[in-house]
């Protein structure tokens, strides 16, 4: 496809075009916008039959609240989920592109993927760009040899646990675990014991907020409970504040009729040639 | 008689414990003697206040106190003219748009503001403490030169500490009508034609093109206002509403406050008319 | 001041019943001058599909013409109209291709689906984290101040009349107390048989 008609096909990994005109622009004193971050507690236990999965549902960007309801635990493959942690664009697409390669892996082995091949791409891609890529991860799923959950860094180093936690609201959400876990939990205690990790990290955490996201993983099946539990109930406006009809004076109006057009295709007969 | 011996609290000092009179005189200096402001407590502030303008991680520490203005004023045979805009930033934040950015010092004298909005605005109170004391002493209102000069004086003592500060002193005493530019820098000249602030340069092409000294008073309240409307459309640190004032032989006189909104529809559709008319010729 | 403020610009999206609206201001300048008011920030990418891109003018154009050229490199490889999910997703990847050294938009994206005309509203930050909610998105040098007016006037299931309303009041509200927005707006109502571009009376200082 590329060609002189096409030269716009992307070429594959990033792109530096634009760095040495943003660096002279910051450089006279402009400054660089921030990104959306997470901010984020996000937690994972293992239990009895596999993992639980938990996660806020808060993006900040900055001091503001950019996203009241965004989802942070991501799908990797049927088996495996991965929680994440700092610069929100950096999370989405890692886990995406590691997804799709598992994908791959797994139609070509014709095996369900293992947690530890998730772990050590995800380790591998991460280190290769030395902490650039603000994601920090809690990887959880289970395999032929068992559940697993592990832990990894945005520079690149991972660990493997019973029990973590990540994000700005790690230490409430540990505190919880610390004095709470134990090997061999049901799932109705290890989902409560999320969902109050969580809560701790909502209340006591600047950074998370909104409501409690969960995901159970056990052998051959998974429930993600997106919206678990509302931490924080927003009230019901009393009063409406909507504008009468009328009140904004119009200049100009056009109306464009955006007409129902249905392309008749004709079939084209397969060619067996 | 101050308040406090009316209230019979002549010995309220000596309850006060002599360590926090020294605070008291450090951080409270211009309750006294207004001229004094309290000065960071480091030696030759002009020069290391920007040490402390970072933070320990080397961020600029935001201070964006009110900026940003259009102000002008302008002598003809009627007397002098002022006019300016009311909008008020805190960096791009509009902080109000209904600011006075004329002080009324006494009947014979008026002040513009612009440039930081709290330095102005205590400046320019000082002074019409400092007039209102010249009056009482002399039993005669302070020339605008003199004025202008305490005004001058007063702030050339913070020279380089940061004040920020460009103000137009209009007025009318005995040698007749009088317009002086001051600013924080010290700089203060007599003048026919001043503008001041962000907006400044839209003001002046305007009133330049229109500016003569046989203005009849509408045709110089009108060009005020069209210098000021322009540089609010332009800059986009003006705005709000245009006051006009007018100073005259008896004192000064508020012409009219007019909303810019209004102004740039009344301008269009004047602007609409005038070209329909020489198509239609 | 961050890049973003260099041109300034606001605008802002929502959803309505069976429609959705995008609006955004007029101004081009350069930091605290205004150099014209009828500067193009909002692009139709469809006919029930429009991008707002708020930011660096240099970049909107650049972005704008980028994005245009993909769409239509899809619309002929496949021979279907993009979804605007679809859309969506492919902005994200252009922007995140750009991690490191990222175009200085933070794009809003709002449309009806080609088929099933649902309503559909996006935002992303400037290197393409996708944000979905289901009331209403904002973007620009006001955003503050807009996510305090849409909080308020937004209700669920608003007529294309009413949006109108309440997204134009929300923009010239919210622009009102921004220095270097504004000069005048345009608010885009896209319904499933018409677009109306409505261009609206506001402060020109």
């Amino acid at each position: 496809m590329t060609s002189i008609l096409c030269p716009e096909i992307p070429k594959p990994g990033f792109s530096f075009d634009n760095c040495q005109r943003n660096a002279t622009l910051e450089s006279k004193g402009f400054a660089v916008p921030k990104a959306t971050k997470t901010g984020t507690t996000i937690v994972g236990i293992i239990y009895k039959d596999g993992v639980i999965l938990g996660a806020d549902t808060r993006a900040t960007e900055d001091t503001t609240v950019a996203d009241k309801n965004c989802e942070k635990i991501h799908f990797l493959a049927p088996n495996m989920y991965c929680c994440g942690a700092g610069t929100a664009a950096d999370t989405e697409m890692t886990t995406q592109m590691i997804s799709s390669k598992l994908e791959l892996h797994r139609l070509f082995t014709n095996r369900v993927v293992r947690v530890c091949t998730a772990n050590q791409m995800l380790k591998q891609y991460l280190f290769g760009y030395q902490g650039y890529i603000g994601a920090a991860l809690i990887l959880g799923g289970v395999d032929s040899t068992g559940p697993h959950l592990y832990s990894i860094y945005p520079h690149g180093s991972t660990d493997k646990l019973p029990y973590t936690t990540m994000g700005s609201g790690s230490l409430a959400a540990m505190a919880i675990f610390e004095s709470r876990w134990k090997p061999d939990l049901t799932e109705e205690e290890g989902i409560q014991l999320i969902r109050d990790a969580i809560a701790a990290g909502i209340f006591n955490d600047l950074g998370s907020g909104s409501n409690v996201d969960v995901c159970v993983i056990r052998k051959g099946s998974v429930d993600y409970k997106r919206t678990y539990d509302e931490a924080n109930k927003k009230g019901v406006r009393q009063a409406s504040y909507r504008y009468p009809r009328g009140t904004t004076k119009v200049l100009d109006t056009k109306v464009f009729t955006v007409e129902e057009t249905v392309h008749q295709l004709e079939t084209e007969s397969m060619d067996t040639a | 008689m101050s308040l406090s011996e009316l209230c019979g609290m002549s010995d309220f000092d000596d309850k006060i414990n002599s360590e926090y009179r020294g605070d008291l005189n450090t951080f409270c200096g211009n309750f006294t003697n207004n001229l004094e402001l309290g000065v960071p407590p480091f030696s030759n502030p002009a020069k290391n206040f920007a040490s402390v303008s970072k933070d320990e991680f080397g961020r600029e520490i935001k201070i964006q106190f009110d900026h940003g203005t259009t102000t002008l004023g302008f002598m003809y045979q009627g007397g002098v003219v002022l006019a300016v805009d009311s909008r008020a930033t805190g960096g791009q934040f509009i902080g109000s748009q209904t600011m006075k950015k004329i002080v009324e010092i006494n009947d014979f004298l008026l002040g513009t503001l612009a440039g930081g909005a709290a330095d102005c605005v205590y400046w320019d109170r000082v002074l019409a403490k400092q007039c209102r004391m010249y009056e009482l002493r002399n039993r005669e209102r302070i020339s605008v030169a003199a004025a202008s000069k305490l005004m001058s004086n007063m702030v050339y003592n913070y020279k380089g500490m940061g004040l920020s500060m460009g103000m137009m002193l209009a007025g009318w005493d005995k040698r007749g009508p009088q317009l002086y530019y001051i600013d924080s820098e010290g700089t203060r000249t007599p003048g026919k034609v001043f503008s001041v602030g962000s907006g400044s340069i839209y003001a002046f092409g305007v009133l330049d093109s229109g500016y003569k000294w046989d203005l009849t008073d509408e045709e110089a309240y009108d060009l005020g206002r069209r210098s000021i409307y322009h540089a609010t459309h332009r800059d986009a640190y003006s705005g709000g509403i245009v006051r006009v004032y007018h100073m005259k032989n008896t004192g000064w006189v508020h012409i009219d406050n007019t909303d810019c909104m209004e102004l740039h529809y009344k301008y269009q559709d004047e602007k609409l008319q005038k070209s329909n008319e020489i198509a239609t010729k | 001041m961050s890049i973003l403020g260099y041109n300034g610009g606001a605008m802002v999206a929502m959803k309505g019943d069976k429609c959705v609206s995008i609006a955004a201001d007029k101004r081009f300048g350069i930091q605290a001058q205004t150099i014209t008011c009828d500067f193009k920030k909002v692009f139709d990418m469809g006919p029930r599909l429009y991008v707002g891109l708020p930011g660096l003018a240099t970049d909107v154009q650049t972005v704008m013409e980028k994005l245009r050229f993909r769409k239509n490199l899809y619309e002929l490889k496949e021979n279907r109209t993009m979804t605007p999910e679809v859309f969506g997703a492919m902005l994200s990847s252009m922007l995140y291709e750009k991690r490191f050294g990222p175009f200085f938009v933070e794009p809003v994206i709002a449309g009806l689906h080609p088929t099933t005309h649902e309503p559909f509203i996006c935002n992303m930050d400037l290197i393409g984290c996708i944000n979905q909610p289901d009331d209403f998105v904002v973007g620009g040098t006001a955003s503050a101040q807009l996510y305090g007016m849409c909080e308020a006037l937004w209700e669920p299931n608003l007529g294309p009349e009413d949006l109108f309303e309440t997204t134009a009041q929300a923009l010239i509200n919210a622009f009102d107390r921004d220095a270097i927005s504004g000069w005048g707006a345009t608010v885009y109502i896209i319904e499933k048989d018409k677009v109306t571009v409505r261009d609206i009376k506001t402060r020109m200082d």
